[in-house]
């Protein structure tokens, strides 16, 4: 187990599953209220060694945040609520996910947009999010936008994926869907290097803090896919 | 082929007109989902707001129903009475057991065995 005071697993408390009946229960220890500090991951990630797929979190600060938004200023909110809404945050995630990823299955294409995201939304019970999300990407496109220009850039990631590594590198790019061109580029040192290259004539990339460019280069024919 | 998908990080749009959420853990649980190719700008804003949507709308929920049982404090039961109480949120369902002492428990069972007992006599007698 995770160190969790409760257990959903019937089999290690010796009980048949149907004593359980017809709700589902978790055993709770006498002081369960999370003072100490169970799966204490603030980071929202599993285990130390890498993390399980059903360990993925937003981190507890961001969601804990959001909660408090939420409920009268005088409020409080016990430890073991802001662990449940992380996982259920999760869940919601990947509810959405995987309706919006059926929808673009079944209309052939490989790369879930917003219509998907949006079409799931209310498909599930969220519709009454539609109308508000419409807003805020507008809003999101409009700030993305800056003067016209033609406006070139390219960012380099060291290795493939895995983007929670080292925070300290972090290019930023805007772009829309449509004018992405994936490409490997070989280095002067025969080293391959992931690109993402974008060319727009109506977009200008933000300078933002927290962002370093490492390279602008312009598209050429020689940019190929490897 | 390069990785199209992977190529380019994002920042976190901590600028509060945009999301508090940070959006490269959303893109990895979203990436968790079987089946899921690639996930285009708009629908990762877009599920990054929804979820604060959620969010807000969860606490706030089970806050209002929860207030008068333990005052002033979201507690876990009052986030589980949720998926009884809302349909939106029947999907929660299977991830917020209700939580119950274990003392509490075995009564429950020893009360359900007595029960068993009592419908094997009866069963016994009816000839």
């Amino acid at each position: 187990m995770d160190g969790d005071n409760s257990t959903t697993d019937a089999s290690q408390l010796g009980i048949a599953g149907d004593y359980i009946g017809g709700s589902h229960y978790v055993l709770q220890s006498q002081e369960d209220d999370g003072d100490d500090g169970m799966n204490d991951n603030e980071d929202g990630i599993g285990s130390k060694d890498g993390f399980r797929e059903q360990d993925i979190y937003l981190p507890i600060a961001n969601v804990a945040r959001i909660m408090k938004n939420a409920i009268p200023p005088t409020g409080k909110i016990a430890k073991d609520a802001k662990e449940c809404v992380q996982e259920c945050v999760s869940e919601f995630i990947s509810f959405i996910t995987s309706e919006a990823s059926e929808r673009c299955h079944q209309e052939k294409r490989k790369t879930i947009n917003g219509e998907d995201i949006l079409f799931a939304m209310s498909t599930l019970g969220f519709d009454s999010y539609v109308e508000p999300l419409k807003l805020y990407l507008q809003k999101f496109r409009e700030a993305m936008k800056g003067e016209k220009g033609i406006v070139t850039s390219v960012t380099v990631t060291d290795g493939l994926g895995d983007e929670l590594a080292d925070e300290s590198f972090i290019d930023f790019c805007l772009c829309t869907s449509a004018n992405q061109l994936p490409a490997g580029l070989i280095t002067a040192d025969g080293q391959q290097q992931n690109v993402m290259v974008y060319t727009t004539s109506y977009q200008q990339v933000r300078i933002l803090k927290h962002y370093t460019y490492r390279n602008l280069v312009r598209p050429s024919k020689d940019c190929t896919e490897l | 082929m390069a990785g199209s998908d992977e190529g380019g990080k994002m920042l976190d749009f901590a600028d509060s007109r945009q999301v508090s959420l940070p959006i490269s853990r959303v893109k990895l649980i979203m990436k968790s989902s079987p089946d899921v190719n690639n996930i285009n700008q708009d629908a990762l804003f877009l599920t990054a707001k929804a979820t604060e949507l959620f969010v807000q709308y969860l606490a706030a929920y089970s806050y209002k129903k929860g207030s008068g049982r333990e005052s002033k404090c979201l507690t876990y039961h009052d986030l589980a009475r949720s998926p009884e109480e809302c349909d939106t949120f029947q999907f929660l369902a299977d991830i917020l057991p209700k939580k119950i002492l274990a003392r509490d428990y075995f009564k429950l069972l020893e009360e359900k065995e007595k029960e068993d007992e009592g419908d094997g006599e009866e069963t016994d007698d009816s000839d």
